[in-house]
């Protein structure tokens, strides 16, 4: 596999306190309405506990791209170290990528008419410093990791209450929920 | 609910039924060339059927945000349905101008390549419409829509250009596309509800809707009273209104994937 950046989302860790997602909205001043990352709840279904658990999800930067693949213009690149980059100014706002990524990751700027999404901060990343987002979580929950080396025993791909269309083999890992424990009066 | 886009409902609408006028069309020119009728001639059909394209592919601009990069559309021939849906439909229209300026209007050749063409390109545009953010939509039903709308307007919109002795046909071949049309849209929502979770609330979102249940008894009504041999003149503007009710509802219904993250899939 060739170099493939990924974000690795501890959903152990995660708190649900929406920074990433504030953070990515203030780096690139998005839309009322638009959030390139957003944290989503687990539903009961999957996590049955008073406790919460969440995912937090932006673009998975997919080894086979859909958002590229049924773009008519051209305006999605892969770049050599994985990230997908979408160029806006190439975009004619004509809604197939966001129609096509099951995960929703492109969303329709509804001033400029073009579609944009998550870039995985690559400008930071080439000058050498963490995304917006994994630097402003605040109990270290989001990294970002070369996929195709890293040791990654533990993490797994298709966490309950993710899509799963393996043709796009996107490159987030996440790490399960703990499992809260039951503390009853004897066991104290 | 999604948006309507009501530019594509019109573009899909109004190109699919041209392509079953133009299958009709050539039809009928097969069956003059065997020694049968061809007046009035064809001219008009083929003229309503490349008005009704261009009519439709003007609409469907409305749908960009950027309309000036329409003419970028045919830059990803490789790997984007939207690209070969231009290049498709781009050769359908020139193959009916063909067709339209061909002498004696006996071009038979002409005709069965614009109608085979049309065709593919009916096919070639639902694949656009089959994305993998919409479970329900992401098969083969998006081509099975859009093929029925062409075999319920194809022969509503013929019938007016033909000569007596064909209307029976005509009608035969409606009747047969409207209960066909009206089992399938009947049928398919209630597939849906045992798919997936995202597949199966697309299922109950059209069994809820009050404006689906409006098209199917506008569909069943239009094939209750489509009795003799010749279609009745109110039939046409009918059978448009609940087929472009029928798109609208397809753009607006179906749920994307992304909406139930959190949630068993
Ligand atoms: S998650 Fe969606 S937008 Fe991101 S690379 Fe994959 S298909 Fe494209
Ligand atoms: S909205 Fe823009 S980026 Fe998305 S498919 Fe259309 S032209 Fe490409
Ligand atoms: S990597 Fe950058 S662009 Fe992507 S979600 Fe994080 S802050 Fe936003």
């Amino acid at each position: 596999m060739k170099k493939q950046l990924g974000f690795l989302v501890d959903t152990e860790k995660c708190i649900g306190c929406f920074t990433c997602a504030m953070a990515c909205k203030n780096v690139y001043h998005q839309q009322k309405g638009i959030a390139w990352r957003q944290v989503h709840p687990m539903g009961e279904s999957i996590y049955p506990h008073r406790e919460r658990a969440w995912l937090s999800l932006a673009c998975n930067h997919c080894e086979n791209p859909v958002c590229l693949e049924q773009c008519p213009v051209k305006a999605y690149a892969k770049r050599e170290d994985g990230i997908v980059v979408h160029d806006q100014d190439a975009c004619i706002g004509c809604g197939n990528c966001v129609r096509s990524c099951p995960y929703g990751a492109p969303k329709m700027n509804p001033v400029e008419k073009r579609a944009e999404k998550c870039s995985m901060c690559w400008q930071r990343i080439d000058a050498g410093l963490d995304p917006a987002c994994v630097h402003s979580c605040p109990v270290g929950a989001l990294s970002i990791a070369d996929i195709s080396t890293a040791r990654l025993d533990g993490w797994v791909q298709y966490p309950a209450g993710y899509p799963e269309p393996k043709r796009l083999n996107p490159s987030t890992r996440f790490k399960a929920p703990r499992q809260p424990r039951e503390i009853r009066r004897n066991d104290a | 609910m999604n948006s309507m886009e009501l530019p594509l409902v019109i573009f899909t609408v109004l190109s699919q039924g041209a392509v079953g006028l133009v299958a009709l069309t050539a039809a009928r020119q097969w069956a003059a060339d065997g020694g049968g009728d061809l007046s009035p001639a064809p001219r008009t059909a083929w003229l309503t059927a490349m008005a009704l394209l261009a009519l439709g592919a003007f609409a469907a601009l409305f749908h960009l945000g950027h309309m000036g990069g329409a003419v970028r559309t045919l830059a990803n021939l490789e790997s984007a349905w939207l690209s070969r849906e231009g290049l498709a439909l781009g050769a359908t229209g020139a193959l009916l101008l063909a067709g339209y300026l061909s002498p004696g209007l006996r071009a038979r050749g002409a005709a069965t390549a614009a109608a085979a063409l049309g065709v593919a390109a009916v096919l070639v545009t639902s694949m656009t419409y089959a994305p993998a953010g919409f479970p329900a939509l992401n098969n083969a039903l998006p081509g099975v829509f859009f093929l029925l709308t062409a075999a319920v307007l194809g022969p509503a919109l013929a019938a007016p250009f033909l000569p007596d002795a064909h209307q029976p046909v005509a009608m035969r071949a409606l009747r047969a596309a409207m209960l066909v049309s009206l089992v399938i849209n009947l049928v398919v929502p209630c597939v849906w509800l045992s798919g997936g979770t995202v597949m199966r609330l697309t299922g109950e979102a059209f069994l809820a809707a009050p404006l689906y249940w409006l098209r199917m008894a506008l569909l069943a009504g239009s094939y209750a009273l489509a009795r003799g041999g010749r279609m009745p003149a109110w039939m046409l503007p009918l059978l448009v209104v609940q087929e472009l009710l029928g798109r609208a509802l397809f753009f607006m219904l179906p749920v994307h994937a992304s909406v139930n993250i959190g949630n068993p899939f």
